[in-house]
């Protein structure tokens, strides 16, 4: 019965990680560029609606934010720092510097952007995690003796919810078929009238709708904010999307499942300091039977949705 | 003339791939382009429908200068090209291949041409849902030739069409060229299949180097010996049993 709880947690835990790997995925698929600024964000809109509702407006530091707008305040503001990124790092340098096969230079460049905000966030506020009780309404019910908590269950609904959104947006509209064209074939699809720089903004924006959603339920699931909350769990996400399949948008989401159950029960078995171990085991094991993950395209890293 | 193209130059960072290249193109003519590998057809092409950046020269489409301006401003105002190879999105559906090449449209009549593509080639009507990539070579160039139909081009450039397709399939499509030369749109056709090519095509302009070398009707063309020896690498011979 502890299994089958654990598991539960562990699926609670994983729609964290699915939300921010569906983030990575979107970026990998279209652009064919590891974002580096998403964990960022994910912090960004956690510790944000966190601030909004204890310290009240940065820098002004009033009023108190309620604590039903700061979490809405905190995602759109997370929505703009992703366009300010994309702005200054993808296009900026991509302009100037770049053609289509450069990597490196929005790779390295969004790195920069992850150490600057968070650094900021450092400055303002602290490193010292941040107890976030407003939002963690602790309702739990009981099923059988399981116990579901009610947080933990909206946010996996939230979580599955907004990722059959961007799947169906990517499959059934018109910016939804222009970023498959550029993600499969960039050339053909700008021979044909698409505008990539265009569409661009708008995967930029979806990271940022995408983290703010996952930083919000985190707070709300666990209670706790902190300037480095992203770090761990963007690594897992990482490794979910690369269990999952690279540019696989449902890769992304079993792939951060079995990140979130296999983390739980590596608690529940051998304790927590085990949790890393386990998790990149796995990758490791996972790209030496199968390199392009569970549902993945043959070859890693080529840019498909 | 809907398309002039003036001392065109295409340089990449080694090579002058295109040196100061003058074409005509009347409103409802077949042009060909022949030339070896590597003569510079691809990139005039590239050229033409903005992807690649001139380095000089001048190109007006219907009176308009368009040396400047972006693929999608050219396909907005009915340029399209169907590239070497197809590049169909195989990743895609039948359908939704169609469907990318009425992108920028923004009347609702592109509904209708689509309907119309569909009646072209019931090929496609019948595997509608199915994924590009499991339809055959001929099929897929029929395909990228019916995405790029509604756009509702007025002048579409086609790259090397025939290439890999089978000597039946290779009869068919210089058939449908014709055809669609018929319901008055413009063509524009890269070939290596020399004798295919003149025989579909008014005129023709031979290249060579990047340079415009010969041109003339397609009459001229043929029997130009000349032509085939110097500048085709015998490829008049070859042409019957290319495909």
């Amino acid at each position: 019965m502890l299994l089958i709880q654990q598991i539960i947690n562990g699926v609670m835990l994983g729609s964290v990680y699915v939300t921010m790997a569906v983030a990575f995925t979107l970026t990998i698929g279209v652009l064919n560029f590891l974002n580096f600024t998403i964990p960022t964000l994910f912090m960004l809109a956690g510790m944000g609606a966190w601030a909004l509702t204890a310290k009240g407006v940065p820098i002004i530091g009033a009023p108190l934010i309620p604590v039903v707008i700061a979490p809405i305040i905190a995602i759109v503001t997370t929505i703009a720092a992703s366009l300010i990124v994309e702005r200054f790092t993808f296009r900026y340098l991509k302009m100037k510097y770049g053609d289509s096969t450069e990597h490196a230079i929005p790779l390295v460049s969004s790195l920069g952007f992850l150490l600057i905000i968070e650094n900021l966030v450092r400055i303002a506020y602290g490193t010292d995690p941040q107890r976030f009780t407003a939002l963690e309404a602790d309702f739990t019910f009981d099923i059988a003796g399981l116990m579901i908590r009610v947080p933990q269950l909206a946010s996996l609904m939230i979580s599955i919810g907004i990722v059959f959104a961007v799947n169906r947006a990517l499959n059934h509209s018109r910016i939804g078929r222009g970023l498959r064209a550029v993600a499969e074939n960039p050339d053909a699809a700008n021979l044909l009238g698409v505008e990539a720089n265009k569409l661009v903004p708008v995967i930029f924006m979806l990271t940022g709708l995408l983290c703010g959603l996952a930083g919000i339920l985190f707070a709300m699931n666990y209670g706790e904010v902190s300037p480095q909350m992203g770090e761990d769990i963007g690594s897992k996400a990482i490794a979910g999307m690369v269990i999952g399949g690279l540019g696989s948008i449902w890769g992304a989401v079993i792939g951060g499942l079995i990140i979130g159950v296999a983390e739980m029960l590596t608690i529940h078995l051998f304790g927590a300091d085990t949790v890393q171990v386990v998790v990149w085991g796995l990758l490791l094991v996972m790209l030496f039977f199968r390199p392009q993950g569970l549902l993945g395209h043959n070859s890693i890293g080529k840019g498909k949705l | 003339m809907l398309l002039e193209i003036r001392d065109l130059d295409v340089r990449y960072a080694r090579t002058h791939a295109v040196k100061s290249a003058n074409l005509d193109i009347k409103e409802g003519e077949i042009v060909t382009v022949l030339g070896a590998n590597g003569a510079g057809k691809t990139s005039l092409l590239r050229a033409l429908q903005g992807a690649v950046k001139p380095a000089g020269g001048k190109i007006r489409f219907a009176g308009e200068d368009i040396t400047h301006m972006s693929p999608a401003d050219r396909v907005r105002r009915g340029m399209m090209l169907v590239p070497e190879g197809r590049q169909i999105f195989v990743s895609m559906t039948v359908h939704e291949n169609l469907l990318m090449g009425a992108y920028l449209r923004q009347d609702g009549d592109w509904v209708r041409d689509l309907k119309e593509v569909y009646e072209r080639f019931p090929n496609l009507a019948n595997r509608r849902d199915m994924k590009a990539s499991t339809l055959s070579g001929g099929e897929q160039q029929m395909l990228a030739i019916g995405r790029a139909l509604v756009s509702r081009p007025r002048l579409v450039m086609l790259d090397e069409p025939s290439l890999g397709l089978s000597p039946l399939f290779v009869n068919n499509l210089f058939e449908l060229i014709t055809q669609l030369n018929r319901d008055g749109i413009t063509i524009l056709l890269v070939e290596q299949n020399t004798g295919m090519a003149l025989e579909v095509a008014a005129r023709g302009y031979v290249l060579e180097l990047g340079s415009v070398v010969l041109s003339g009707t397609s009459t001229d063309l043929s029997q130009n010996s000349a032509l085939a020896e110097a500048y085709l690498g015998g490829g008049h011979a070859k042409t019957s049993q290319t495909a």
